[in-house]
């Protein structure tokens, strides 16, 4: 076996969107850092829709951006249509839309990694997660190739075991026209990991030679718009070609050919087992659940600059080609358009989050992080955010640093996180506003105000933004408390007046809730702040009711806030826990006097 | 940031001086909403004033501030020393929690101590005990009262506010805007039909019913069997007529008693029979029923020297039906000592009573104080609040839906409605189990069909 002479401090495994975010941050947080995917060619690629953003998914890049990582820069790099969605709603849930050139996001990915410092890249399929006595101790390959690290990031998307669906046929890929990994599978059960079976879906992709966009409504690209990076220039980015999208809907013979062939569709001919999000159901999933709505919404997205090809968001489908082709056909505009390519679904292994701490670090196997997909998770951005905590973090360990850890009240990534590891998952998990408590306080338009000074702190956010920052805070608070102010722009730029006008205009809307919503995180962060020490197991404590006992047990949660949060752990259930922690740290620091 | 908690300090009951205590960072200016602006208290001095109700005055209490750390919880805490009335001391309780504070959990002042490091180990563990009993029996209270009318209430409340809450919620995060908006007055009478049931629950609460009303209890009973005697016995003077006559009481007749300092309005009622003889008498009779239905309590008085007619045995049986907690008296025991009775069901205590002697009285006093001094007091439909910890989060419920009815008399938007109806929610977690994120979005996809 050949085995490789640096000894990384990172490596991460899949080069998808949670993978780059991991490797561009430990890089950045200043490990040395290796990126491994099987294909280089297919790094960031954009598996499913060419968009980035979307309701509560847009606040969540808007965060992975303030943190210092790549998603939102890559994405205006890569912009051919904005659009704000929500704005007939309060700006609490306003939240960014791109759509992206496809593949200009991947191959722009790729670059910046490639210009990262302290970031390798190797094309190669890693087989094995090896360890030792003490955890984590590298990855051996397809190729036989032994590379050392201290710690590991697996983002593995759909890749483990994945099996694609299109009506009757089955075949293996982690993505149409892309080996799976089976061998990584296997491995990590050896490990111990819990491995679990999702499944996912997209829609066709067809040519835009045959479509008549007459037949459609019109949706242009936001003029103005917010560049979702909070770091783009707003007046380059104003000189992009924009593109268009376009919006129709089913009529009542796509409705008649999805019932007559649904037992053709992979999802109900028993092929599929798996569950699948509910959110992204597949279009005849919709006529199933939802037999009375005759007509359901699609809609198409161009896939770039330099392609004729077309998204369909709606139409996502495991049927069979001919019956895809027949309900193409039944939509009005798009009689003439011609498949490129197939939709499918499929079906893959991820690992249970439960088994993770809030740092993303398995609780099986020390140096081991989990971050995407593998989580159970479905799309970019939740990839993202999560691949961005668990590189910093994976660097940090290496550091000899305490983890890297959002609360709930700071980001949605917080809310995410909190929630994969507390409450695990049952269908692929999706992020959406109503799972923030504090709605009000995670805004598209506070991002930076919540979370650059984290990337300041982390190194991964770039210093010379610094000063600015600090005159855009200072700007805030000087307009907040007199709205005569006058808002001085040196040193301001990126931010400008106009960012602090809105801003503050938007915070003086929702003060009062802000406030209360602050004054409830204040008592959260309490009793996250209260860490459950090692060696102290609270599913021992006695009086603890025996269902909450048995969560805990599996939970292992990191601080009592955490175990407050556990479904069905009762008020009582964490005031003994509190007692017995203090007892516990008041022994211990009885015998370290005595 | 704590919660600011308060709890009676001593226990039930008549005593001469009840004391509350409220711990936590807001003790102080709980207590200055009760006071005069200009009110000056000295650290740990006991400081004379008028506790206020609205433009009256609740009592002449002394006071005492204790700053944190030096208290007996660590926390800033505020002491009253009462005058020793069940109506004030429970006022004053229900004062408080309208002013912000909450409800202390069994043990809640005691783990703070622990917590503030006012405590030692050996003290906590008997803390430990005191919690885990409260958290079992809340458990076993959850579980047993599932099938009860009241959890039967909160169901229908719980599954109508997040039923709402999944429609707003469902448009927050619509994407192609299929949903249609939701009209003004279709979420405004949801959230009145709320609130309205949310004031009926609150308005059960004994604190602010029987210690300020008094109990009202119906004496009922055939002709004859020695209602009105019951009432002079117990009162301690003849304010009822008493005859031998059967048929002498034709109008019901109201008398106030005081046992250990709460207030109990005995109706003494017009015998139940099945031909009143004039039409005086029938008048009565009407009355009587009226009396029993509008009762908290159902004295039931029954003749030891006699059997039970059908009409004696009817009338228990609407008693029954009407689910009135009823207290049985056998009276006569003077003149038939043996006596016994056959009648059955779900009696709070038999009483042997002779209102001619005087025996049993003494027992029959204690009856309806425990009754009255236990916590399941009002009933609303038969439902009704038992605690303060249940009214202060019916009361907190009520008042995020009422905010929840300004906001959108102002139209500020989607997502402030639905702030307000997750703390009303999430204030009656006790009561109806908790709603999560989780929960609504099941509900969302159920109802909605959306997702791209």
């Amino acid at each position: 076996m050949f085995e490789y002479k640096e000894i990384y401090d990172v490596i991460v495994v899949g080069g998808g969107h949670a993978g780059c975010e991991a490797a561009l941050a430990a890089a950045k947080a200043g490990a040395k850092t290796l990126l491994m995917s099987q294909n280089l060619d297919t790094i960031a690629q954009m598996s499913c829709n060419p968009s980035i953003g979307g309701i509560a998914k847009g606040q969540i890049v808007r965060e992975i951006d303030a943190l210092g990582g790549a998603m939102g820069l890559i994405t205006d790099s890569a912009a051919v249509h904005y659009h704000l969605l929500n704005t007939g709603k309060g700006p609490a849930v306003h939240s960014p839309r791109v759509q992206c050139d496809k593949k200009d996001y991947q191959f722009n990915f790729k670059h910046a990694l490639e210009l990262q410092p302290n970031l390798d890249i190797i094309q190669d399929e890693a087989t094995e997660v090896a360890t030792d006595d003490k955890g984590v101790c590298g990855i051996i390959t397809l190729r036989k190739s032994f590379y050392r690290a201290k710690t590991v990031v697996l983002t593995t998307g759909t890749f483990l075991r994945g099996t694609i669906h299109i009506g009757e046929i089955m075949f293996p890929g982690g993505r149409y026209n892309d080996m799976p990994s089976d061998h990584l599978s296997d491995s990590l059960k050896k490990l111990g990991l819990n491995i679990i079976r999702f499944k996912t879906g997209t829609p066709m992709r067809i040519n835009a030679r045959g479509i008549d966009f007459s037949k459609f409504r019109l949706q242009p690209s936001d003029d103005p718009f917010q560049p979702i990076s909070h770091f783009t220039d707003y007046q380059t980015q104003a000189k992009r070609k924009f593109l268009s999208c376009y919006i129709t809907r089913t009529t009542d013979e796509t409705d008649k050919i999805l019932r007559e062939n649904f037992m053709r569709s992979a999802m109900y001919s028993g092929n599929i087992t798996a569950l699948g999000p509910r959110y992204c159901p597949s279009v005849e999933d919709k006529t199933k659940k939802f037999p009375e709505v005759k007509s359901h919404p699609l809609f198409l997205e161009p896939e770039g600059n330099n392609t004729q090809e077309y998204y369909i968001q709606g139409f996502s489908t495991s049927m069979p080609e001919e019956v895809q082709r027949a309900l193409l056909a039944s939509v009005p505009g798009l009689e003439n358009a011609v498949i490129t390519r197939a939709g499918y679904a499929v079906e893959y292994d991820f690992a249970d989050p439960m088994d993770l701490y809030p740092s993303l670090e398995s609780k099986k196997v020390e140096g081991l992080y989990c971050a995407g997909q593998m989580n159970g998770t479905t799309g970019y951005e939740e990839a993202g955010g999560q691949g961005f905590v668990a590189g910093v973090n994976a660097a940090r360990k290496t550091q000899g640093k305490e983890p890297f850890v959002l609360r709930r009240d700071e980001a949605y990534i917080g809310v995410l996180i909190d929630d994969l590891v507390t409450k695990g998952v049952n269908e692929p998990y999706r992020m959406f506003t109503s799972r923030a408590e504090y709605r009000i306080l995670l805004r598209n338009d506070n991002a930076d105000l919540r979370l650059c000074p984290y990337g300041f702190e982390l190194g991964t956010l770039d210093k010379k933004y610094k000063k600015a920052f600090e005159n855009y805070q200072k700007q805030v608070e000087l307009l907040k408390a007199n709205p005569a102010h006058e808002i001085d722009e040196t040193d301001l730029y990126p931010w400008s007046a106009q960012k602090v006008r809105f801003h503050v205009e938007v915070h003086q809307k929702y003060a009062g809730y802000y406030e209360r919503n602050k004054k409830d995180a204040e008592k959260l962060a309490q009793s996250d702040n209260i860490v459950i020490p090692e060696g102290f197991d609270p599913s021992t404590v006695k009086g603890i009711l025996i269902e909450s006992s048995q969560k805990l047990k599996s939970v292992r949660p990191r601080t009592l806030g955490q175990a407050s949060r556990i479904p069905g752990v009762t008020p009582a259930d964490i005031q003994l826990l509190a007692i017995h922690i203090e007892r516990f740290r008041r022994l211990k620091n009885a015998e370290k006097n005595a | 940031m704590q919660t600011t908690i308060v709890a009676p300090a001593t226990a039930a009951g008549q005593s001469a001086v009840a004391l509350v205590r409220l711990s936590g960072p807001e003790s102080l200016s709980i207590l200055r909403k009760l006071t005069q602006a200009d009110k000056v208290f000295p650290p740990r001095q006991q400081v004379f004033c008028r506790l206020k109700d609205g433009e009256t005055v609740l009592d002449e209490a002394l006071v005492t501030y204790f700053p944190a750390p030096r208290s007996f919880t660590g926390e800033d805490v505020v002491e009253f020393a009462l005058h020793g009335s069940p109506y004030i001391r429970g006022r004053l309780l229900e004062l408080l929690c309208q002013a912000g504070a909450v409800a202390a959990a069994r043990g809640e002042f005691s783990y703070r101590a622990f917590l503030n490091g006012k405590m030692d180990l050996l003290e906590a563990q008997g803390l430990c005990d005191l919690i885990s009993a409260g958290n079992k029996a809340a458990h076993d209270l959850a579980l047993s009262s599932l099938d009860g009318r009241l959890s039967e209430k909160f169901t229908h409340m719980k599954t109508a506010l997040s039923e709402l809450l999944a429609q707003i919620e469902v448009r927050l995060d619509d994407v192609d805007e299929e949903m249609t908006p939701l009209a003004d007055e279709y979420v405004a009478s949801l959230l009145q039909t709320q609130i309205n049931a949310l004031t009926k629950l609150a308005d059960t609460f004994s604190v602010g019913k029987f210690i300020k009303e008094g109990l009202k209890t119906a004496i009922v009973g055939a002709p004859n069997c020695g209602k009105s005697s019951l009432l002079n016995a117990l009162v301690g003077f003849d304010r009822a007529i008493v005859a031998d006559q059967s048929g002498t009481t034709r109008d019901t007749v109201e008398e106030a008693l005081d046992i250990a300092g709460h207030k109990i309005i005995l109706t003494d009622t017009a015998g139940i029979r099945e031909h009143a003889l004039d039409p005086a008498e029938q008048e009565g009779m009407k009355r009587s029923l009226r009396a029993m239905e509008k009762a908290d309590l159902v004295i039931f008085v029954t003749d030891l020297t006699r059997e039970l007619t059908a009409q004696e045995k009817n009338l228990w049986q609407d008693i029954e039906k009407e689910n009135k907690p009823v207290i049985l008296v056998l009276n006569k025991t003077d003149q038939a000592p043996q006596g016994h009775c056959s009648l059955d069901g779900k009696a709070l205590k038999t009483v042997y009573v002779s209102c001619k002697n005087g025996d049993g009285l003494e027992t029959l006093k204690k009856e309806i104080l425990a009754f009255v001094s236990a916590p399941q007091l009002a009933q609303e439909d038969g439902v009704m609040i038992s605690n303060l910890r249940q009214y202060e989060a019916v009361l907190h419920a009520q008042t995020e839906l009422e905010s929840a009815m300004v906001q959108l008399k102002y139209q500020t938007g989607l997502e402030l409605y639905a702030e307000h109806i997750r703390a009303a929610l999430a204030a009656l977690k006790d009561l109806i189990g908790e709603v999560t994120p989780d929960d609504v979005l099941g509900i969302i996809f159920s109802k909605f069909c959306m997702g791209k």
